[in-house]
């Protein structure tokens, strides 16, 4: 039996070991790589200089035309991230300072993201390979009940999230596997109205009076002199609970309401996310409003 | 709680440690502690259940023994068919009442009478086909004088009960196991290190190949009908790799667990995949089911003695009978329809133990006619397990329809964000790995046996799919 107890426990300091030298080695792929998308390409970067910067949800990285912004002469990158949260979004923006971005303009995406805090798993995990190197990333993860597990034990992240930073993608982060996450100054076009969702409900949705993620944006903008632009974005005709948007202007009246800057079905490729043509449409508005002095 | 459960990792130690350190005494302690576990085990799916596991047990043990000692033929029957009458009636009832409700009802409109059936709202207890088969084994056994009657109850408990093959198998028999309950365990160290080793290589057959194959073969067969032929092809290879990882897989721990308390269960699979015939397939396929049907249905039915017809219709009741075990739908009828269309050929022209001894490859044409012959048993396999998967058999039929008249053979993009020809390799080493150890039942022990489990625990931990948890396929039969 001592001689069992004594192989079992060989076989749980191997595992450890193990777990060790994996998760040191992903880590290593995760942040040597800058052309996956758009968070290691801020996490590798250093002192960027940028007129604009768009950040928030698909609703942003689908409707902010970057290169729009460049025909103007305003560096411009949309940094908003499909599937994100506001919790993401000011994660974002924290990297950035981390990083010594120099900003002029903020332009944020604040509409549905601001009924809650809670993190978009399939995002946030996309922060997590940096955890142990960036103090900005361990400090928006301590406020999480998972972080212990998430910091403390080594590769259980990678495990946990194995879609989205499992083997495959520290694979590809390894060869250098370029995705068309970057394309596009990070805009992101949709396609026609074929096929798209053309209803919404979102009656029981509320904004949160304070909401944290976006205090926080706010306060990092003013700290660091950003202009911080922060707008709603249009939705397809057919929302019913469209006293939402009401609701938002009413508990931030800081926020710019353009949900009614395009309206029409056919510029819509779901009802959320305008197409290619609606989105220029849009990004046209909001350069005229605020970029045209 | 299933085997790959952070509830199972705790659960295990903890019987192991009561059941060497504390409960092992006399083989009544041990037993008794397997007991207690073993329900504990089992009432953590649906505690209810528990009632059905013991009534079932307790019937078997008492018809057992009064079967022994009926002093007439009729009494000795009565026993007999109350046992049988009542294990398959319970069996009947949770697992396939509503299908044959339905089917009949569906049978009336189909004539223009319309029915509305009386459907019972129950769910299946899990693992009652299992325990089921092992009752009957026993009763059927004593029945016909080939074992004694267990008059121990609490080690009669233990045979029908014990956690590792509670749930999924593999079918245990009387004259195997309980033997083993009958003497006290004492520790053996190469038994219980094997044990690990099984473990682990079961764990990389359920996580790293039948899980991962899982997304892909759910993938295709959930949208068969928007993928071309080449991806229905890996549809079906996948889920060839998914049911025999995740079922071999499972047999691998539950028989790894045993040996962690000195007892051996019966294997349950053998390579099926590198058989060069369907007969040789059904020998290395859920060996334990296989043989119970040879055993308590096939021979009893006449087996391969009789005339041609007897033959045939022998041949059909088995493998339809097997494929209606696995579940209350026609695609399993299919399934067992199909295997017994392919098994009858070999059966008629005597050559279903043709490939009775161990595949060995050499540089010559026999060689490449073994190959040959494996990888067509492989297709027919595949072919067979599209109706085991599908929904329906139209849907099987169509799935067919569509790989062999689509004939676009480009890389699809599937909608679980992957592609899916990276799998390819991943099975291609299994593959090999198997290959290269199929005279072993896993491939960790042996030479090198430290370098080959740091690789097992290194590709659970990378390759491994955790975030989209599956449970066992199997558990549903």
């Amino acid at each position: 039996m001592k001689q069992f107890l004594i192989f079992t426990g060989k076989i749980v300091l191997l595992t450890i070991l193990l777990t060790i030298v994996l998760d040191g080695f992903y880590t290593a792929m995760f942040i040597q790589s800058k052309n996956r998308g758009k968070i290691d390409q801020v996490y590798n970067s250093e002192a960027e200089k940028y007129d604009v910067i768009i950040l928030g949800s698909s609703r942003a990285n689908n409707h902010f035309v970057a290169s729009m912004f460049e025909e103007k002469g305003l560096k411009t990158f949309n940094y908003g991230m499909s599937g994100s949260h506001l919790f993401e979004t000011s994660l974002m923006l924290k990297l950035m300072i981390e990083r010594k971005y120099q900003i002029k303009n903020v332009i944020l995406e604040a509409d549905l993201n601001l009924a809650g805090i809670k993190r978009s798993d399939g995002i946030s995990c996309a922060f997590l390979p940096y955890i142990h190197n960036s103090k900005v990333v361990k400090e928006q993860f301590e406020t999480q009940t998972d972080f212990n597990e998430l910091y403390y034990i080594p590769f259980y992240r990678y495990i946990k999230y194995e879609a989205k930073i499992g083997f495959r993608e520290m694979f590809f982060n390894a060869v250098h596997k370029r995705t068309s996450n970057l394309d596009n100054e990070g805009y992101y076009p949709l396609k026609g109205v074929e096929n798209g969702n053309m209803k919404n409900n979102i009656v029981n949705l509320n904004p949160l009076p304070h909401n944290r993620y976006y205090e926080q944006i706010k306060k990092i903008c003013k700290e660091n002199n950003i202009n911080l632009i922060t707008v709603m974005t249009p939705m397809c005709e057919n929302v019913v609970g469209m006293d939402y948007f009401d609701k938002v202007k009413k508990a931030y009246p800081e926020i710019h309401n353009y949900e009614n800057a395009v309206v029409e079905n056919k510029y819509f490729s779901s009802c959320g996310h305008m197409n290619d043509t609606g989105a220029k449409m849009f990004t046209a508005r909001i350069i005229k409003d605020f970029f045209n002095k | 709680m299933f085997f790959n459960s952070l509830a199972f990792a705790v659960f295990l130690p903890v019987v192991f440690f009561l059941y060497w350190f504390v409960f092992n005494k006399t083989k009544n302690t041990q037993n008794a502690l397997l007991i207690v576990a073993s329900y504990y085990f089992y009432s953590c799916w649906d505690w209810r259940f528990l009632f059905l596991l013991v009534f079932s047990t307790f019937l078997d043990y008492y018809t057992g023994i009064q079967i022994e000692k009926g002093k007439s033929e009729g009494s000795r029957k009565f026993w007999f068919w109350l046992s049988i009458i009542v294990n398959l009636g319970f069996l009947g009832i949770f697992k396939y009442y509503n299908f044959f409700a339905s089917s009949f009802s569906d049978l009336l409109s189909s004539v223009g009478v319309k029915a509305s059936p009386i459907l019972l709202n129950v769910i299946l207890p899990v693992g009652i086909s299992f325990y089921t088969f092992h009752g009957l084994s026993y009763v059927i056994d004593i029945y016909y004088k080939r074992i004694k009657a267990e008059y121990n109850f609490v080690d009669y408990s233990l045979f029908v009960s014990y956690f590792p093959l509670l749930v999924a198998g593999p079918i245990e028999r009387a004259t195997h196991l309980l033997p083993q309950v009958k003497v006290k365990r004492e520790f053996d160290f190469e038994k219980a290190k094997e044990g690990v080793f099984q473990i682990v290589w079961g764990l990389v057959k359920k996580v790293v190949i039948a899980d991962t194959c899982a997304a892909y073969a759910n993938a295709i067969f959930d949208n068969y009908t928007a993928m071309n032929t080449f991806s229905l092809i890996l549809g079906a290879i996948y889920f060839a790799f998914q049911i025999y990882g995740d079922f071999s897989g499972y047999s691998d721990i539950a028989l790894g667990v045993s040996k962690l308390f000195g007892l051996d269960l019966l294997r349950n699979f053998n390579y099926p995949y590198f058989s060069r015939d369907i007969a040789e397939f059904w020998r290395r396929w859920h060996i334990s089911l296989s043989s119970w049907f040879r055993d308590y249905l096939y021979i009893p039915l006449g087996g391969s003695k009789g005339g041609i017809w007897m033959k045939i219709r022998n041949t059909f009741i088995i493998f339809v009978v097997s494929g209606f075990w696995h579940g209350a739908n026609w695609t399993y009828v299919a399934w067992g329809f199909i295997n017994a269309i392919y098994f009858l050929p070999l059966l008629l022209s005597n050559r279903n133990r043709n490939n009775m001894d161990t595949i060995f490859l050499r540089w010559n044409f026999d060689s490449v006619k073994v190959i040959l012959n494996i990888l067509s048993t492989f297709l027919l396999t595949c072919v067979a397990w599209i109706f085991f998967r599908s929904k329906t058999i139209t849907d099987a039929f169509l799935y067919l329809k569509r790989l062999f008249t689509n004939a676009d053979f480009s890389f699809q993009y599937l909608e679980n964000e992957r592609y899916n020809y990276e799998l390819l390799i991943l099975t291609g080493l299994f593959v090999l790995v198997e290959w290269n150890n199929r005279n072993k039942e896993e491939p960790i022990s042996g030479k090198r046996s430290l370098l080959r489990l740091t690789l097992a625990i290194a590709a659970i931990l990378a390759f491994g799919i955790f975030s989209d948890y599956k449970e066992f396929i199997y558990f549903q039969f």
